[in-house]
């Protein structure tokens, strides 16, 4: 079986998608429970960097925590692919390529991330005995 | 962070134009004080027809411009092939969050709770579980070798009505489907293995069909009297399509056979006193056991008169055995033996538990295997023991 991995875009034109990573999982209330689309999750803030030779420094805030983070830059670039299935065999005669019947198509390369590793600062202070360490969104 | 995820996938996928993310304000914040509301795109799902691929600059260029290709049978794992490499498609989980931030305008949210910052927005499409490495691997031409040879080309064969049974005849396209090599690895696989495109057809040529032709050619060369160093392509041509062999094939076995040579315009082969020679001793050996000595008259009364029969012709070929006071000889050749290291190691400890390193090198020149050397391969796969500073190395399996 062969698949060709297509790309619409070319070279110089391949839309560039940002990504957003941190360690652990993000967790809506459980209000929201039900469908998240749509649902705000954090605020994304870059921070002033201290000095020309320091990374971009960001800050990501879910609900009452605040993630410290920097943008990096990926060693190898990602690539956004999209499988597609095909109705193939309708061609006459048929040929190899409707056999298959996925296609690949390249649709976005990845080349920065703002990666979030550090622990998160809480912003309010709860009491001791009540700490909690699950990030929530759309607290109030 | 110990919670998990909502199941999003539980609701009805909604239709994705493949965009609506606000990567670029992503992308360009940067200084101070500038910030960016992250939401869950309208369409935020599961989405797993989308994959990561790892791509390194180099690799690009050829993805980029739609030169490559993922092959393999459903029950093989998966490689991606550019014009000339060969790459394993391996799968690397995170357990990170890896919010996916798709190009395009932000769509207007309906965001829960309302967003009353005026920030700008960006909506993520999806978490992605990981992405796909590519790593550099050896071809996977083992299954080429076995494809070509279950039907080998042979004089005068009758290959009845190809449409009803192509059983074991495979085009170029039929070759790309079933094996896991890049065009250029593919084309000097079918060299190695001395194929030729008959009919659209790859074909191996028989070995009894090989040796018939190879006799006409040199029973032609006497008689006509033509140098074996200096054969005129278009008489040989015309002379064995006369005695009622195709010009493809003759064609093809000068250029197993020889080398080719143009003067004043005219085309001339040089025959390779090597590749005839071994085509002799294969012959004379057939598939068992010979004294030293028979064989060696056996085949320098066959090799065609001007050339010289030299044990050294036959490294990689046959094996000598030294058993009470007689050597023995029988063939033992590095094309039947598998391409991937471990099973050739395997193939060789079999045929004996011991070599010495003069022995083993020629059945272990040939392999080759991305970023590991053949010393790497040695250490892998065999134990060296040195009985004494002054004596041969002799390895053995691991």
């Amino acid at each position: 079986m062969q698949i060709r991995v297509q790309c619409g875009c070319g070279e110089s034109s391949c839309p560039e998608w940002a990504v957003v990573e941190l360690q652990g999982v993000v967790q809506p209330q459980p209000s929201f429970a039900g469908d998240i689309r749509g649902l705000h999750i954090g605020r994304l803030c870059s921070t002033p960097s201290p000095s020309s030779s320091s990374k971009a420094g960001y800050t990501f805030t879910v609900g009452y925590h605040e993630l410290a983070g920097t943008k990096v830059a990926l060693k190898k670039p990602l690539l956004v692919l999209r499988k597609k299935k095909v109705n193939g065999g309708d061609q006459d005669p048929p040929t190899a390529a409707a056999a298959a019947d996925v296609e690949l198509e390249v649709i976005g390369v990845i080349r920065h991330k703002i990666l979030f590793k550090d622990r998160p600062k809480a912003l309010i202070s709860k009491p001791p005995t009540k700490e909690k360490k699950t990030l929530q969104s759309s607290a109030t | 962070m110990d919670a998990e995820m909502e199941d999003a996938g539980t609701q009805a996928e909604i239709e994705w134009d493949g965009g609506g993310g606000g990567a670029d304000v992503v992308l360009g914040l940067a200084g101070g004080a500038a910030s960016v509301s992250l939401c869950y795109h309208q369409a935020f799902g599961p989405h797993d027809d989308l994959v990561l691929l790892e791509a390194a600059d180099d690799l690009l260029p050829d993805i980029l411009q739609g030169r490559v290709t993922i092959r393999g049978c459903p029950d093989e794992e998966a490689v991606l092939c550019t014009p000339s490499a060969t790459y394993a498609m391996k799968f690397v989980g995170t357990s990170n969050s890896m919010f996916l931030i798709p190009p395009g305008e932000p769509s207007a949210p309906s965001l829960r709770p309302d967003n009353t910052n005026g920030d700008a927005v960006a909506a993520a499409i999806k978490l992605a579980p990981g992405s796909i490495e590519l790593i550099q691997t050896a071809p996977r031409l083992d299954k080429l070798r076995n494809l070509l040879r279950e039907r080998p080309y042979v004089l005068d064969e009758d290959l009845g009505d190809v449409f009803q049974n192509k059983k074991g005849l495979y085009t170029w396209q039929d070759l790309c489907e079933l094996v896991q090599a890049s065009d250029g690895e593919m084309s000097d696989g079918l060299n190695s293995l001395s194929a030729v495109e008959i009919d659209g057809f790859w074909r191996t040529v028989d070995f009894g069909s090989l040796n018939t032709i190879l006799d006409m050619i040199l029973h032609n060369s006497v008689l006509h009297d033509w140098p074996l160093n200096s054969l005129p392509e278009n008489d040989v041509i015309s002379v064995m399509e006369s005695d009622g062999f195709t010009h493809k094939i003759v064609a093809h076995c000068l250029s197993i056979f020889g080398t080719k040579v143009d003067q004043e315009g005219r085309s001339f082969w040089s025959l390779d006193e090597r590749h005839v020679c071994l085509q002799f001793a294969r012959k004379a050996l057939g598939a068992g056991n010979m004294k030293l000595g028979n064989f060696m008259d056996k085949w320098e009364r066959n090799i065609p008169s001007g050339m010289r029969a030299d044990l050294q012709m036959l490294e990689g070929e046959v094996l000598c055995e030294k058993l009470g006071a007689e050597t023995w000889v029988h063939a033992f050749s590095v094309a039947d033996l598998p391409l991937t290291p471990a099973e050739r190691f395997a193939a060789l400890f079999r045929e004996r538990s011991k070599w010495e390193w003069k022995d083993l090198q020629p059945y272990i020149r040939d392999l080759r295997v991305p970023g590991v050397s053949s010393e790497g391969l040695l250490i892998k796969y065999t134990r060296r023991t040195q009985p004494s500073a002054d004596a041969e190395p002799i390895f053995t399996a691991r």
